[in-house]
């Protein structure tokens, strides 16, 4: 019993003492930080301010309005970062573009016959190819003030509109049992990182565990070590130990992420605040916008309090512990098959064949991902989260949308009862292998010999 | 079990001496292949004991049942009159012919985690490593990493750590293969030394001049039995062709020799080996040469362990 506490240990220290640990537990922390502040300091960051030239023909885009007349819902409106000025016509705007380095594109609208509304514009530029950002915003006018002129042109009235695209019927699905929402897409979301999680956690540290015993075999140490531990031992020492290293690390992970989004959050309070972003509402609101437009802002703020609603839906004093089952459960079923595997190999070449079979019901459980989604409750679903070798990754993928208590228990049984077989199979054949070498050689000559007596 | 009369395969029973360990009908088998057939081994306490046999004879078989790190089918080994234990493998110190270490781990972390592993607590084995370490003059490469090593510097931290936790019983397979000459002759040594201190040591060998050197029994496997067996002595001397070597004053040109004695080597110089016939013995050469020159020295030429080994395998070459 001490003596796998030794190996455990070394299993561990080694591990954790390696540069590349260290390295990855760094790593990925900072890469989620800046996933999480990249987007927002590209957005928020001030941008140089584009120039668009509107030489608009029709007159329909406000380009005749030589007095600023028009109302704003009849015209392009300057922003921060996007500025409009209209040209009488198309050849001045291009001078103005050749003279002026400011401008950076002309938005060029021809006339069609008389009143026939303007079909097609297009955005000139030179060199510098407009931004993303400025493309959408011209596009996002262009629809705007098109959609504002026909409703003036039949006589319909803002709140008329207003009354008609807003008011919609909401579909919902819910549990009759309970009453509550389902909340589809938050949940399958949850599902796939769940899934995906301990899809990567089983072959990250199984293909450590698999690496370890090769590096043993063609070190030649093994033979040395297996005179003072049972094989037995050292392969569990092996096993427990990786996943002492696999925790370790998951719980660095979470730290360091938590410390760096808070830290981001810190140093930049303007920019992460949701107070500033209720101010840029209120600032866009002000500055001209047309009530379609506060009402679309609104809509897409909306959202998020379903995202928010939907995670309280779910039942995490479930969804936690199954993950957290299935997460160490999933890892140690792999684990000891992935020694094994490593036994037969005398190299990485080899472990790539001897891994072939234990990576085939990971793979195919992920490929029929989409289809468990769309039905978390079907007979697909429901067969592969009770086969131990693919319920790890099923079952999280459906546990989110809720799966019949005996469902779950049913799965957990069949894997606390498998692994001990899993185990005692594969102690047997690392016992046999693990001083043998060259075996992948030696199957394939057996076979050649087993070809020519059956002659 | 103690008191059951223990034969050695193919050689005599010495009696004054304590067995350390006895292997009985050991059998054991890989799918068709019988690696061991039958073998019996008796290897006396504090003796050294040879295991002999050509590439694939099932040596390094019956050292992993000794060790138990494979399983006999048949058969079992007993290590002072009773059956042996797990346990027991604490008093075993085993130098594998494929023998390695972690290359990424440092040297003297590495030595400690295997004497560890042995069963010695970390003071202890620290301390006694230092010992060793220093004995080697490698005490600076305490905390290098093995891989920055060269092959002889681990084969000493191989010996070392094999011998740490002062094993009853040491057993080496190949333990020179692979040894410059210089590391080979501080391994002898040691071995010797490990002897004198006590230890039972088995080793096996492809060296058949270190067996004359060292080994005081051995036993000669092949094609998966014990063929020969017993004291080095003993089998020399049981192979002996009747040939002496004499070394005498003067010249051996004028020497009249009887048809029974023939002169096998051109002389040279003043000595000469000479093969006797069939049921005549040494005094009846000295009876024939004392009269004629004076002796300086007179001696039987026995085979050595090599023309043994050789005679012994193509004997069993030949049977198939």
């Amino acid at each position: 019993m001490n003596k796998i506490l030794l190996v455990i240990r070394r299993e561990y220290m080694t591990r954790v003492r390696k540069p590349s640990f260290w390295i990855l537990t760094i790593v990925v922390p900072i890469l989620l930080g800046a996933l999480y502040a990249i987007p927002v300091y590209i957005a928020m960051k001030p941008v140089e301010k584009s120039v668009v030239l509107v030489a608009d023909e029709s007159g329909m885009f406000g380009g005749l309005d030589r007095n600023d007349t028009l109302r704003a819902d009849s015209r392009f409106v300057s922003s921060d970062n996007i500025a409009y000025r209209y040209a009488a016509t198309f050849d001045y705007a291009c001078r103005t573009m050749d003279s002026d380095d400011g401008v950076d594109a002309i938005l060029y609208i021809r006339k069609r016959a008389s009143d026939a509304i303007p079909t097609d514009a297009c955005l000139y530029y030179r060199s510098d190819l407009p931004s993303q950002q400025v493309r959408y915003d011209v596009d996002r006018q262009l629809q705007r003030i098109l959609r504002n002129r026909l409703l003036q042109a039949h006589g319909i009235s803002d709140d008329e509109y207003a009354l008609i695209t807003n008011t919609r019927i909401n579909l919902r699905t819910e549990d009759m049992e309970t009453g509550r929402e389902a909340f589809l897409e938050v949940k399958s979301g949850l599902g796939i990182v769940l899934a995906m999680l301990i899809y990567l956690v089983i072959f990250m540290f199984g293909a450590q565990v698999m690496r370890g015993v090769v590096e043993e075999k063609s070190s030649r140490i093994i033979e040395v070590i297996v005179c003072s531990v049972k094989p037995f031992q050292l392969m569990m020492g092996k096993v427990v130990g990786i996943a002492m290293v696999g925790f370790t690390q998951f719980l660095l992970w979470v730290v360091l992420t938590g410390v760096a989004v808070v830290g981001i959050q810190a140093v930049n309070s303007d920019l992460f605040g949701v107070a500033a972003q209720k101010h840029e509402i209120t600032e866009l609101a002000t500055k001209g916008y047309d009530a379609t437009l506060q009402m679309q802002q609104a809509d897409q703020m909306a959202g998020l309090p379903q995202v928010v609603e939907g995670i309280a839906s779910i039942d995490f004093g479930v969804v936690v512990p199954v993950f957290l089952f299935f997460f160490v459960f999933g890892y140690l079923l792999y684990a000891t098959l992935f020694a094994a595997a490593g036994a037969m190999s005398d190299n990485d070449t080899d472990t790539q064949l001897f891994s072939l079979p234990l990576t085939i019901p990971l793979l195919i459980t992920l490929l029929l991902m989409p289809a468990m989604i769309n039905s978390p409750s079907g007979v697909l679903s429901q067969v592969l989260s009770l086969i131990p070798f693919t319920s790890p990754v099923a079952m999280m993928l459906r546990v989110p949308f809720g799966v019949p208590t005996w469902q779950v228990a049913l799965s957990i049984v069949l894997i606390v009862v498998t692994i001990p077989l899993c185990t005692w199979l594969s102690a047997y054949i690392y016992r046999r292998s693990i001083l043998r070498y060259n075996l992948l050689a030696k199957l394939h000559l057996g076979r050649k010999e087993g070809r020519k007596t059956g002659r | 079990m103690a008191s059951q009369p223990l034969r050695l395969c193919g050689g005599k029973n010495i009696k004054q001496f304590k067995m350390f360990l006895v292997a009985q009908h050991i059998e054991k088998s890989y799918g068709t292949y019988k690696a061991l057939d039958d073998v019996c081994l008796e290897v006396r306490e504090g003796s050294i004991f040879g295991l002999l046999g050509p590439n694939g004879a099932g040596k390094t078989t019956l050292i992993r049942i000794i060790n138990r790190i494979s399983r006999a089918d048949k058969g079992e080994i007993l290590l002072e009159n009773r059956q042996m234990t797990d346990r027991d493998v604490q008093q075993i110190g085993y130098l594998p012919e494929e023998r390695g270490l972690y290359r990424k781990m440092k040297v003297g972390e590495q030595a400690v985690y295997l004497a560890q592993l042995k069963g010695l607590a970390r003071r202890d084995a620290e301390r006694r490593l230092m010992e060793w370490f220093d004995k080697f003059e490698i005490g600076g490469w305490w905390n290098r990493r093995v891989e920055e090593l060269s092959k002889g510097m681990q084969q000493k931290i191989q010996f070392i750590v094999t011998v740490l936790h002062e094993p009853r019983l040491l057993i080496f397979d190949e333990p020179f293969s692979g040894f410059d000459p210089l590391n080979a002759t501080l391994l002898k040594n040691e071995i010797l030394q490990l002897k004198e201190k006590g230890a039972t040591v088995i080793f096996s060998t492809h060296n058949m001049a270190s067996v004359e050197e060292l080994c005081d029994d051995i036993a000669l496997i092949n094609r998966s039995k014990v063929v020969l067996g017993g004291s080095v002595d003993e089998i020399r001397r049981s192979y002996s062709r009747n040939i002496y070597q004499v070394e005498i004053e003067g010249s051996p040109e004028g020497l009249q020799l009887p048809s029974w004695c023939r002169q096998i080597e051109a002389c040279d110089g003043h000595s000469l080996k000479l093969s006797l016939g069939e049921g005549k013995r040494s005094n009846d050469l000295l009876g024939v040469l004392l009269p004629q020159c004076n002796i300086l020295s007179f001696s039987e030429v026995l085979p050595s362990m090599n023309d043994i080994f050789i005679a012994n395998v193509k004997k069993g070459g030949d049977d198939e």
